[in-house]
């Protein structure tokens, strides 16, 4: 069974996931949620108009039609305008999507490799005190409401009862010239970043050393101990080496989680004009076209990641593809 | 085995070994007194002894901390102690509908797809799972405030639909592992009725991972139901600690951090009392952690 073989049967098999995600968005959004006819009527509309605009959202037709409708809409990624903004969604989206990432990419990987890092430590401590002080501070962290987080790296480093180093809200990562201006970008990322990274560290942290803790009780590293290879090479290569898969697991599954959840708390308290702002936006005002979009994007988008990984497992393991039926 | 003697040390039944070994974990202990401590103030504003006053208006805004006022005023002179107690409640009652009804509906589809596994049942539940978990959490809350119009239970209703799929898929996993062991091929061999068979005898083995969950769901629930009500889509009507970090941002611009500082507190000690408990009866129920220890 060659691999593109291989991924052609996991894209076939993710369709039915696909099916159930965009048919949960829709009932959910479209089906059962709220008219929209007089929101896009004058006052005192006639009979005629009404029934027309019904039928330009598509009210008259049956269930199924319109679920075509909108997977049509998932597809060739138009949903027309957003109700508040007079825009297209699909252009305010693109707007939003690089922002998003600019400002959750380093807190992510700085999240992640810190977190592996800490587990390390303390696995290779395994019961003494550095183990004991990593695992308690993560149980701290992760008893931290993500609010407070967020609410308190801003008092503490951008207001003026703090240190009052970087700017209160915004992302003005742009010069007078347009062009993109990587000192103001650190201005605008360092204090959100420092907020993701404590709001990810405990959590990460205790997944990766259950994880590690796991594979070091395994033979293959008594072996190699006993053949007297140095700890670093031990923990840092053949530990880690073997551990990948959970880890890359985790770290693919917590990208669209991490790009909606995360990015809707701190976009909407920094006034960040990225993906979760909009997101925010549109929840308070009911803009149903933007949401409609981003629900639907985002679970067609995990179902991607979750084919991806199943792929790029068998890039690291090889038995993974061959036990499957 | 049941004849045996309770006492002798050996002989102790899988629960009472599981007690022994919680009380030796002080952690553990610590946490379980801060969750009896929560739940006694909880009892309280139930029956009316404090936090009956949460909404009264004072002439005094945004006092320090005194003797009348333990956590100070908020900004139209509310005290802030009686509100973060009677918000306590709120956030307990959410916690408890939502761990409820989420560990029930994961325990029933969970051993449902566990007991029929390699047929289409187990196939659809799957599928229901791998849906429901795809939607990002936040938006799939949204979605149903969305679609029940803003209706008071509709986070309820949302977290439910969220948190049941980790209980289910790790009964779904337990159940698959239970139906290979040798006393429900007896069971089966002596033709006890399958449906007599998994709720008598597959599900109560089960006991140990429901309960760990049901911690697991519970401090998922507080701590969510606070960012939905501060981004206003939880709590609508009364006050929850949600609302008071949400009414905070206001004040903490102002120079004024008792609201912030108050509900953050309580949510803070709650939470992190619920996770050393959490984890402490994880290690304390784990089969495989307590085999280690008798080999010791």
């Amino acid at each position: 069974m060659n691999s593109w073989w291989f991924a052609c049967r996991k894209l076939i098999g993710g369709i039915p996931l696909l099916f159930g995600v965009t048919l949960i968005s829709f009932t959910l959004m479209v089906y059962f949620g709220p008219d929209l006819t007089y929101e896009l009527l004058g006052k005192n509309p006639t009979a005629t108009a009404i029934a027309e605009v019904r039928h330009s959202l598509g009210y008259d037709q049956p269930f199924w039609h319109r679920y075509l409708m909108y997977v049509q809409q998932l597809i060739t990624l138009d949903f027309g305008l957003s109700m508040v903004k007079d825009q297209p969604v699909t252009e305010l989206l693109q707007g939003a999507i690089p922002v998003s990432i600019q400002l959750l990419l380093p807190g992510f990987i700085i999240g992640n490799i810190l977190a592996i890092l800490l587990a390390m430590k303390a696995v290779q401590n395994r019961g003494k005190w550095p183990d004991k002080t990593i695992m308690t501070f993560s149980v701290i962290g992760m008893s931290v409401s993500f609010l407070v987080i967020i609410i308190g790296c801003q008092l503490i480093f951008s207001s003026s009862y703090g240190l009052d180093l970087f700017p209160v809200r915004g992302w003005q990562v742009h010069d007078k010239n347009e062009q993109f201006s990587w000192l103001a970008y650190l201005n605008y990322v360092t204090v959100p970043t420092i907020a993701l990274v404590l709001i990810s560290l405990g959590y990460n942290t205790r997944f990766y050393r259950a994880v590690l803790a796991d594979e070091v009780n395994k033979d293959h590293i008594n072996t190699a101990r006993a053949f007297g290879h140095s700890d670093q090479k031990i923990y840092y290569q053949l530990l880690l080496k073997n551990t990948m898969v959970p880890i890359i697991t985790r770290t693919l599954f917590s990208i669209p989680m991490v790009i909606i959840s995360g990015s809707l708390l701190l976009e909407s308290y920094f006034g960040i004009p990225g993906v979760g702002l909009i997101t925010y936006e549109a929840i308070i005002a009911g803009d149903q076209p933007v949401l409609k979009a981003i629900v639907g994007l985002t679970a067609v988008l995990f179902v991607l990641v979750l084919i991806g990984a199943e792929i790029l497992y068998r890039l690291f393991d090889p038995r993974m593809g061959a036990t499957q039926k | 085995m049941i004849n045996e003697p309770a006492h002798s040390r050996l002989n102790l039944s899988l629960w009472q070994q599981s007690r022994q070994h919680f009380m030796k974990d002080r952690w553990g202990i610590l946490g379980l007194l801060i969750v009896v401590l929560y739940l006694l103030v909880v009892i309280g504003v139930w029956f009316g002894l404090w936090g009956t006053e949460w909404s009264a208006i004072s002439d005094d805004f945004n006092q320090g901390p005194s003797l009348q006022h333990w956590f100070g005023t908020n900004a139209i002179g509310q005290d802030i102690a009686e509100r973060g107690i009677y918000a306590t409640q709120v956030a307990f009652e959410v916690g408890v509908v939502v761990t409820v009804f989420a560990i029930f509906l994961g325990l029933l589809i969970g051993a449902l797809a566990g007991f029929f596994n390699d047929t289409w049942i187990d196939g659809v539940l799957l599928w229901l799972m791998g849906v429901i978990d795809a939607i990002p959490f936040y938006l799939l809350v949204a979605a149903v405030a969305f679609a029940m119009q803003g209706h008071a239970w509709a986070m309820h209703l949302a977290m439910i639909a969220v948190f049941w799929t980790t209980t289910a898929r790790l009964i779904r996993a337990e159940v698959i592992k239970l139906k290979q062991l040798a006393f429900v091929e007896a069971a089966t061999a002596i033709g006890f009725n399958p449906v007599h068979l998994l709720f008598r005898h597959i599900i109560p083995n089960t006991n140990h991972l429901i309960i760990i969950q049901a911690t697991i769901v519970f401090i998922s629930a507080i701590k969510t139901e606070v960012i939905l009500s501060f981004l206003g889509l939880g709590i609508k009507e009364g006050i929850s600690w949600g609302l008071m970090i949400a009414e905070a941002t206001n004040d903490i611009q102002a120079g004024y951090f008792n609201n912030f500082l108050a509900a953050s507190l309580l949510l803070f000690i709650l939470v992190i009392g619920f996770n050393l408990f959490s984890d402490a009866i994880q290690d304390a129920l784990d089969p495989k952690l307590q085999k280690n220890h008798e080999k010791k």
